[in-house]
């Protein structure tokens, strides 16, 4: 009796796995991601500061340029006066050294320059008019963004020329006319209204909401503050940041041999350096302890090879005044660590009393706001305007921002202020809460890429650079830029060293390392790859192998 | 300038096979295959290999593959080899994919004598140090001081280096690879497919399940294995000339060691005795590289 | 009838490796062992003199080529390799891995003593203990049927696609010098069509061999080699009778000896059959009824041949040069259980006689037949020298 026999498969095989779906072996999936790099994260502006460098990498530098004047309209300025707390928060500081952010923005914003670069035109034009008070960093970042939007903007300032404490407040060995002036007229270009000489007081206000739609109030803090011991009638003390300016309008005081400063913060370092390079000694005297000094370690730095004195965590507790010289009775203090933040309190220490003597004394011991008339229209508290979480005063429509704002006193914030500014006022105009800004607020703050998810083997130690600066002897002869900027190498080369924390570059890691060929080359997609649905089997080598955590694993809990 | 890889693939080896997530010899086999095309015959004896090759009726490479028995890897393929020989094919290369108990063990004898006759065949050894596909035992490949299941208190004797042996049979090309530098592999298969005679490469692939690894982390422990010189890669070419190409970077290998649960039961006087075994082999190794 | 055949005087052995290069393998893995390695020895002269062109692949191990046999038979072409005893017991794991892979590889073994203790001397345990290795098996009486039967092997494997080995004896056969007929290349070429099979290792068809099967897969491919194992019978017979046709030699699978009407047939395989022959034409002159049959195809064991052929025979003796301990003669044992339950079937005696090499003469067996022929047979095989 012959067996029914069921079709037999050969022992030869007839086809291949890949209709074999390991993918149901899976409990995690790995999803491309552009996370948040820490320098973006710390960056002021809300700079997108991966993807710039990675097109300067790549030596698209207009494109590069392109990314930074989306959240910042001066990169020459910045690039050279910026605080850099990207650099701090740098992943690569764990690994061999920050990279050169600054530096890098620096170099393109002058490419910029000398290659004639114009801001993108208007797509748009509104109807609506935007009055903002006051010209310096703030105002200027607000306007820019306003315009972009396409609404009409007029900028007040009551000096003869825009800037604000840019063109007023810091020194032209930081930061020089031409520079200054290159990005400024490139903004005003835009179609920008500037009033310039033009003083608004408290009582304008209601006028201009009138006429105006909106009012941004960035009217700076420009009165320097003193201290109780010296009189400032005397013609031998200045204030810190009207001799800053006087020096930068070509009025600079007739100053004597030996000057005093006193303060310990960015500003006093800059009335330092000038005074050196307007001739004269000077010592500077500052109540912190010089660990604990505000101003920036690379001023602090150049300071000091600047020949300037620092002498650090004195209190003058008597002025004393005759025909040639002024005499300084100090004594030493520590400062009490349970003050509360932002308030000083020296305990002096007995038995260390001193004198010191000077021909001039330079107070630069911080700025207030004047607002005076000010309280009666907007809401004001500790001498500055009180705004919300979007930098609306309590007057519906009237903002603030920058220094005359609660905020930490750094030109890249009050630029970002600006921004912020700006995107709240199109929100209020238009009545919608949200249009795809892309802030930083929007991402969740876990999620920052931190550097144990960066794979450091593809990156083989390379030293930072750092700007150079001119010699020391040379410096000190005139107001020429102190620092000089990286060249187009050294900005490739110092570009290369970026992580790209979180911001896929298109390496192909992922693609290489997965055993079951389940990442895909997609260019039609903004992630650049595409994990195959039915093969991952969910091991994370793409995530591991990743160099800058820019894929991440979640786990599925539908499936 | 940032590491990127770019290696050329031909589409061989098919997704859907039955590799544990994350495994190294899946990696290694992709490299291999994909870089000697469709036209090879490949011999894998019983192994994990021989799991990925796939559930009959399907195959998990788009080329002939046969399985042989566990000793007989090398002699299978000289079988191919000189069958080919005889139809006057000239092109077709033949691959053997084996693991470590089917090289360093039974498989060593038909491998010794096919070196000695120079067969025409590319052997590649999948090195994860023990009979992993049957529950992780101890294997001539397995590194001093280990655990296995068959040897619970660690190994007591040292790994066999077998890329030496194969050096001094004076074969034309012997090579070490290893998964976590996918490109150098590559290279080195692309390298063995010019040639004629046997090549041999040795490539270590750490087993996920068996060294008691996360599953995503077996690129990084061969980049480890490397970094510290426990296992460096180099070529070898007709026995004598020597090329360093990744050597030790002089990473302690107690960074090694630590993210392996095989060696979670060594005390510290036994890793600074395994640094030493590593510190002496990477020493007597140098002695090769002409400076 | 056949223009321009050889007639030549060799042994056993070098009567094989005519054989073989009439048939044309295209590798030959190879390694030495006593009493075999005259074979292999001759095709590589043959090989060096260009009268042969073939891979031949000196293993270092038996298994080793055997493994070798396999793949390149796998990949297409046609192989040949020889062993003996230890050789073939090495080999053991791939015998059955070669018929599971269907491979229809032809393989010479000379039967020899298997250690331990160490001894070279004829004894057909050592290819006998392979019976269930699933390879069809033949057993020849002298060089000129060796030559013969390893043409006819190639012929029977390549068509149920089943490997084949061919057995003579140590010395007694291996190493006796005989006249011997190579016949011409035209002739063996009608005989042996080109080898090309339908399944192989090629990177233009691209399937591959070797996978771990399912139960169900399992016990079907066991079922489609038991098939091709019965259909043997057939196959041996029909290729058998068509060298008869180009050749003039036939030797059936099994050869009836002058048992018309014989009280007593003699059943034996190899160079014993040769003794019996003698011993029987002996014992016809004196009158007495014998008969003499030769088993010459073992595996498959021809079964209906057999029965057949001792219909109506009142008694078979059974001479067995080979012996393992608890089965006693193979022979022995496979007759009988072919035999059973036939209506008129033969009693059976079993002697094992030469077990080891011993020397038995056609005066031996003529004692033996007469004893066998007056006593009742017992159950098991019964040492008799």
């Amino acid at each position: 009796m012959k067996e029914a026999f069921k079709e037999v498969p050969s022992i030869w095989t007839t086809g291949w796995t890949d209709i074999l779906k390991t993918g149901t072996w899976r409990s995690a999936i790995p999803i491309y991601q552009k996370r948040l790099a820490p320098c973006h994260c710390a960056c002021p502006v809300d700079g997108e500061i991966p993807t710039w460098i990675m097109l300067a990498r790549r030596q698209l530098y207009r494109e590069a340029w392109s990314a930074l004047v989306a959240n910042n309209p001066f990169p020459a300025i910045t690039g050279r006066i910026c605080h850099h707390p990207c650099e701090g928060a740098c992943n690569r500081v764990e690994y061999d050294g920050a990279v050169a952010i600054n530096a890098l923005e620096q170099y393109i914003g002058d490419l910029a320059l000398s290659e004639g670069w114009t801001l993108p035109q208007l797509r748009v034009e509104l109807d609506q008019r935007i009055a903002v008070i006051g010209g310096g960093p703030a105002g200027l970042s607000c306007a820019y963004q306003l315009r972009r939007l396409g609404y009409k903007v007029t900028i007040f300032e009551s000096r003869p020329e825009l800037g604000g404490i840019l063109r007023y407040g810091i020194p032209r060995y930081r930061l020089s006319k031409e520079i200054l002036d290159g990005e400024l007229k490139r903004l005003v270009a835009l179609g920008i209204e500037a009033k310039l000489n033009h003083q608004v007081k408290s009582g304008d206000l209601s006028g201009l909401e009138e006429e105006y739609s909106a009012v941004f109030l960035a009217l700076g803090a420009q009165s320097s503050k003193t201290i109780p011991q010296f009189s400032v009638d005397n013609n031998r003390v200045f204030k810190g940041l009207d001799f800053l300016e006087r020096v930068n309008r070509g009025e600079a005081p007739q100053l004597g041999k030996q000057v005093i400063v006193i303060g310990g913060g960015s500003v006093a370092l800059d009335v330092a350096g000038t005074v050196r390079r307007l001739g004269s000694q000077v010592k500077v005297l500052a109540l912190e302890s010089r660990e604990s000094l505000p101003a920036q370690p690379d001023e602090l730095a150049e300071s000091l090879e600047e020949g300037v004195e620092i002498v650090a965590g004195v209190m003058v507790q008597k002025v004393s005044l005759s025909p040639d010289q002024i005499s300084l009775d100090c004594v030493r203090v520590t400062l009490d660590e349970t003050s509360p933040a932002g308030v000083l309190r020296p305990i002096q220490r007995s038995g260390t009393e001193f004198s010191v003597s000077a021909t001039d004394v330079i107070l630069a011991v911080g700025q207030d706001a004047v607002l005076t008339g000010w309280d009666r229209v907007v809401n004001v508290g500790q001498s500055l305007i009180r705004v919300d979480a979007n930098l609306e005063t309590n007057r519906p429509g009237v903002f603030a921002g920058g220094d005359v704002t609660p905020a930490e006193r750094f030109v890249s914030t009050a630029i970002g202020q600006g921004k912020k500014a700006a995107i709240s006022i199109d929100k209020y105009l238009t009545k919608q809460t949200s249009k795809g800004y892309s802030t930083k607020e929007t991402e969740v703050l876990e999620d920052v890429v931190s550097y144990k998810e960066i794979n450091t083997f593809y990156f083989p130690q390379e030293n930072r650079e750092t700007k150079g600066t001119v010699m020391v002897e040379q410096r000190l002869q005139n107001f020429a830029e102190l620092k000089i900027g990286f060249s187009a190498q050294q900005t490739q080369f110092q570009a290369e060293r970026c992580f790209s924390c979180g911001n896929c570059v298109e390496c192909d890691n992922c693609f290489y390392f997965c055993p079951d060929m389940a990442v895909v080359k997609d260019s039609s997609l903004e992630e650049h790859y595409r994990i195959l649905d039915q093969y991952c089997k969910g091991c994370g080598s793409c995530v591991q192998e990743c160099p800058r955590g820019a894929v991440v694993l979640k786990e599925e809990t539908e499936r | 300038m940032n590491m990127g890889y770019l290696i050329n693939e031909e589409k061989v080896f098919n997704s859907g096979h039955a590799a544990c997530p994350g495994c190294s010899e899946a990696l290694a086999m992709r490299y291999i295959v994909n870089t000697l095309g469709p036209d090879t015959i490949g011999v894998v004896p019983p192994s994990c290999i021989a799991i990925i090759s796939g559930p009959q009726p399907l195959s998990s490479m788009r080329m002939p593959v046969y399985q042989t028995t566990l000793e007989a890897s090398a002699a299978s393929a000289a079988g191919i080899a000189r069958a080919l020989k005889a139809k006057g094919n000239d092109h077709t290369k033949v691959v053997v994919i084996a693991g470590d108990g089917g090289t360093y063990d039974i498989g060593f004898q038909a491998l010794s004598s096919a070196a000695e006759r120079n067969e025409d065949f590319i052997y590649v050894c999948l090195d994860n140090e023990g009979y992993m596909n049957t529950g992780a035992q101890k294997s001539s490949s397995t590194p001093y001081l280990a655990y296995t299941a068959s040897t619970p208190a660690g190994k007591q004797t040292p790994k066999k280096n077998l890329a030496e042996i194969m050096a001094a049979h004076r074969i034309p090309y012997v090579a070490t690879a290893t998964t976590g530098y996918p490109e150098d592999l590559a290279r080195k298969v692309a390298k063995a497919k010019e040639m004629k005679g046997l090549s041999f490469i040795l490539v270590l692939a750490p087993c996920l399940d068996g060294w008691g690894l996360a599953d995503n982390a077996g690129p990084k422990v061969s980049r480890l294995a490397v970094e510290t010189g426990v296992f460096p890669l180099y070529e070898v070419e007709d026995g004598e000339r020597y090329t360093l190409n990744y050597g030790s970077k002089g990473t302690p290998v107690s960074q090694y060691l630590s993210l392996q649960k095989r060696y979670r039961h060594l005390n510290q006087a036994q890793i600074e005795e395994i640094q030493l075994e590593v510190d002496h082999n990477w020493q007597h190794l140098q002695r090769n590289f002409s400076t | 009838m056949n223009e321009g055949n050889n007639r030549i005087l060799v042994n056993g052995n070098h009567a094989v490796a005519y054989g073989v290069r009439l048939a044309q393998p295209k590798v030959v893995p190879i390694y030495p062992i006593t009493p075999q390695t005259p074979i292999v020895e001759k095709i590589s002269e043959f090989q060096a003199a260009g009268e042969m062109v073939v891979e031949l692949m000196t293993a270092e191990s038996e298994h080793s080529a055997m493994a070798a046999c396999i793949t390149a038979s796998l990949t297409g072409v046609r192989v040949f390799t020889a062993t003996a005893s230890q050789g073939l017991m090495l080999m053991h794991e791939m015998l059955h891995y070669a018929s599971g892979a269907r491979a229809p590889i032809v393989m010479f073994n000379v039967n020899r003593t298997i250690g331990s203790p160490w001894g070279f001397w004829p004894d057909q345990t050592d290819s006998l203990a392979q019976r269930d290795t699933g390879w069809i098996q033949y057993y020849c009486e002298h060089g000129q049927e060796s030559l013969d039967t390893v043409l006819q092997a190639y012929r029977v494997a390549e068509k149920v696609m089943l490997p084949a080995m061919v057995m003579h004896e140590a010395f007694y056969v291996s190493h006796a010098l005989d006249i011997v007929e190579v016949p011409a290349q035209e002739v063996v070429d009608q005989y042996l069509p080109a080898f090309n099979p339908l399944h192989r290792l090629d990177p233009e068809i691209g399937e591959s061999w070797g996978n771990t099967v399912s139960q169900e897969m399992f016990y079907r491919h066991r079922r489609d080699l038991g098939l091709a194992m019965e259909s043997v019978i057939d196959v041996a017979q029909k290729a058998d009778a068509e060298w008869q046709e180009l050749s003039s030699r036939g030797y059936g699978i099994i050869e009836e000896y002058r048992c018309e009407g014989a009280e007593l047939v003699i059943a034996t395989m190899g160079s014993m059959v040769g003794t019996a022959r003698d011993a029987v034409d002996n014992l016809r002159k004196e009158g007495v009824s014998i008969g003499l049959l030769k088993v010459k195809l073992f595996r498959p064991f021809p079964t209906e041949a057999v029965r057949q052929a001792l219909m109506g025979v009142p008694k078979v003796m059974v001479l067995d040069r080979n012996f393992a301990p608890g089965t006693g003669g193979f022979l022995h044992q496979e007759l009988k259980a072919a035999l059973y339950g036939m209506d008129r079937g033969p009693a059976v005696h079993g002697y094992l006689t030469g077990v080891g090499g011993t020397n038995i003469s056609p005066t031996n067996i003529a004692t033996l037949a007469r004893e066998a022929m007056s006593t009742q047979p017992v159950v098991s095989s019964v040492w008799k020298g």
